[in-house]
């Protein structure tokens, strides 16, 4: 039997983890602008790429970790594992309802879309194997989750604390809608590692699965970005320099944050306890207008 | 939702193509790892106690001490946490700490008498010191975090989770207030271990005292600039000061379990690929049964609307608002006729 306290938690003054549970969130886009940064079409498209590439992964994560819930001898693990399973079904949700909104505006998104979902259900469905093999795959998965998970850890802090998003006149709903998901994936962030760490949790099988995740989850952005801009009312090419000056504004997250978040999930005693703050989290659950309404939908 | 499209029909282009030999490495990875790859270890999460006080704390309403029969420390909890208690029956319920988080040797709780609830609350009042129970927890479902100022709202026995956050909080020498609401004054338990505190900062407040209970308006006048509200009471309460609290205000209530199944009709249900069949009885879920024979079948929100344990239906009808076309919400959907045939 292992100890009952993974390894990277403290006693604070605030919890670090907490019980999770999906919300019934409801988005309206009716009003939202092609630009919703107003006069920032380079940083508006960064962000819209969560929409195209998002739904298949969330769907993908909820798949595989549904697969993962037998292997798991731990209830408060399995717990963790439904709470989460249940956030991120309603990720998908709801950047699918954005990319629903982008197709009746007349954009076809499905040239970038349809290759990413070849890229969740082909290359990274079970690949044909049965037995022993099958759940070996499906651990290193979980281990490939759990790398994507940081980075999301950290896009989803990024954006709760981006105060350039709260004077750039950002619209509202879209706002709210990234920084509800940016705090339930602070909220949840240990729950892919907590996994990894109790079917497997070797070091070097979890830290040789940041090597491919990062460089494609890069690579799906800048394809994403280069999608949306080329389909832009004014078409353009994505270029470093605008990144650079989106980053600078507090916009977009930056190179320097990102590298230096990918390098610290290779330390040895990292756990995602260490990183990002889940009071952060509650305190904007607690005053966002969709995960108000969805506490009161569920109340009522 | 677009989560049905096939991605038969698309053909993967070079960066696909690319992505794809780099995942068959992993994939060719995985079946190196294992042969090293140690076994699953089961935790065990289950807290053996033994109940070493019983107190009345009001009428009505008893408080609790659990500790470890040897006296070692528990694990560490914060204010809004809760406990689920296995009762002698068997019945799980779940009871908010009110104790003290700085003491490590034991839990305490306090539970009002429901005579007409589910029973969970007469069996707690029939424990005596020195009976033996299981408890699992402690979960954060309603965590305090820090804020410019703090107005707890409490109704009744709704005060449990919330005393040890106005403890946090004056120790943290934050702007708090709290109003205790309740039927008279016999029904306000535990208040003192606020007033104790400032008893300026208290107000209590009994209907028959006050001309009935409370407006939402009420327990918000005067609410400080940025402070937030954490509410624990009974339903319509939380309800109630949920929809009066501005915009730009924190709100926090604690999370309830999925309500009883009331008024349901019992129904069979029958699992195609398990060849197994199960009876759904009137005051049970679906899930619930199907859980009892396919314990780590996925779910997750228990309302509806998540879409984790929505199953494919092969005969029958299921009834409910939540069901897409041709699928079962097995949290809370129930049969239209008297058997469903789940691909399951």
């Amino acid at each position: 039997m292992r100890s009952a306290e993974p390894a990277g938690s403290r006693i604070g003054p605030e919890p670090e983890r907490v019980a999770l549970h999906a919300r019934d969130v409801q988005f309206d886009w009716s009003g939202l602008p092609v630009h919703w940064i107003p006069g920032e079409p380079f940083a508006t498209h960064v962000l819209d790429v969560l929409h195209l590439l998002l739904p298949e992964g969330e769907r993908w994560f909820v798949r595989l970790f549904s697969e993962a819930l037998p292997l798991i001898r731990d209830p408060r693990l399995a717990e963790d594992v439904r709470g989460f399973i249940g956030q991120e079904a309603m990720h998908a949700a709801s950047h699918q309802g954005v990319l629903d909104h982008f197709a009746a505006r007349g954009l076809d998104t499905s040239p970038y879309v349809d290759q990413v979902e070849w890229m969740f259900r082909r290359a990274l469905d079970d690949r044909g194997l049965t037995g022993r093999r099958a759940q070996e795959w499906l651990v290193e998965r979980i281990a490939l989750t759990a790398a994507v998970e940081h980075i999301t850890a950290y896009l989803g802090q990024w954006v709760l604390d981006a105060r350039a998003l709260d004077t750039a006149g950002v619209h509202p709903v879209m706002l709210d809608l990234l920084r509800w998901h940016g705090a339930e994936e602070v909220e949840h962030r240990a729950v892919a590692h907590d996994l990894f760490a109790h079917l497997d949790g070797r070091y070097l099988r979890r830290a040789r699965a940041m090597l491919p995740a990062a460089p494609i989850l890069f690579g799906l952005w800048v394809r994403g970005v280069r999608f949306l801009l080329a389909h832009d009312p004014v078409p353009a090419k994505p270029r470093l320099r605008d990144w650079a000056r989106a980053a600078r504004r507090g916009l977009t997250p930056g190179i320097v944050g990102l590298t230096r978040a990918v390098l610290t999930y290779l330390r040895p005693g990292y756990h995602p306890s260490q990183y990002g703050s889940t009071s952060t989290a509650v305190a904007y659950l607690a005053t966002s207008p969709a995960a108000r309404a969805a506490e009161a939908r569920s109340a009522g | 939702m677009n989560g049905s499209r096939d991605a038969a029909g698309v053909r993967p282009d070079r960066m696909m193509r690319g992505i794809d030999a780099v995942v068959a490495v992993s994939a060719r990875l995985a079946q190196r790892s294992v042969r090293r790859r140690p076994a699953v270890a089961a935790v065990h999460r289950d807290l053996a106690l033994v109940v070493t006080e019983v107190r009345d704390e009001a009428p009505e309403v008893v408080g609790l001490r659990l500790a470890r029969g040897s006296g070692g420390p528990l694990p560490p909890w914060h204010p809004g946490a809760h406990l689920d208690v296995v009762l002698p029956s068997g019945r799980v319920r779940q009871y908010s700490l009110c104790g003290d988080p700085a003491d490590r040797t034991a839990y305490r709780i306090a539970v009002r008498r429901l005579a007409d609830g589910a029973g969970g609350s007469m069996e707690v009042h029939a424990l005596r010191p020195g009976t033996p129970v299981v408890v699992r927890g402690p979960r954060t479902a309603f965590p305090l975090v820090s804020a410019p100022a703090y107005l707890f709202l409490a109704g009744g026995i709704g005060i449990t989770p919330i005393l040890p956050m106005v403890r946090a909080a004056a120790a943290r020498g934050a702007d708090w207030r709290l109003v205790h609401t309740g039927r008279d004054r016999a029904s306000l338990p535990l208040s003192p271990g606020a007033t104790d505190l400032d008893p300026t900062r208290v107000w209590l407040r009994p209907d028959d005292e006050n001309g009935g209970p409370p407006a939402a308006a009420d327990l918000l006048a005067g609410l400080p600039g940025g402070a937030a509200v954490y509410c624990c009471g009974p339903p319509p309460m939380i309800d109630a000061v949920r929809r009066a609290v501005p915009a730009g205000h924190a709100f926090h209530a604690e999370r309830f379990s999925p309500p009883p199944v009331l008024g349901g009709r019992p129904f069979t249900l029958e699992l195609a690929r398990r060849g197994r069949v199960v009876e759904v009885p009137a005051d049970g879920s679906a899930l619930d049964a199907v859980r009892a024979v396919a314990p780590d079948v996925a779910f997750s929100c228990r309302q509806g609307f998540c879409g984790t344990c929505h199953v494919r239906v092969l005969e029958g009808e299921p009834a409910d608002g939540h069901s897409a076309p041709g699928k079962m919400a097995l949290c809370v959907a129930r049969a239209a006729g008297d058997r469903v045939v789940l691909d399951l």
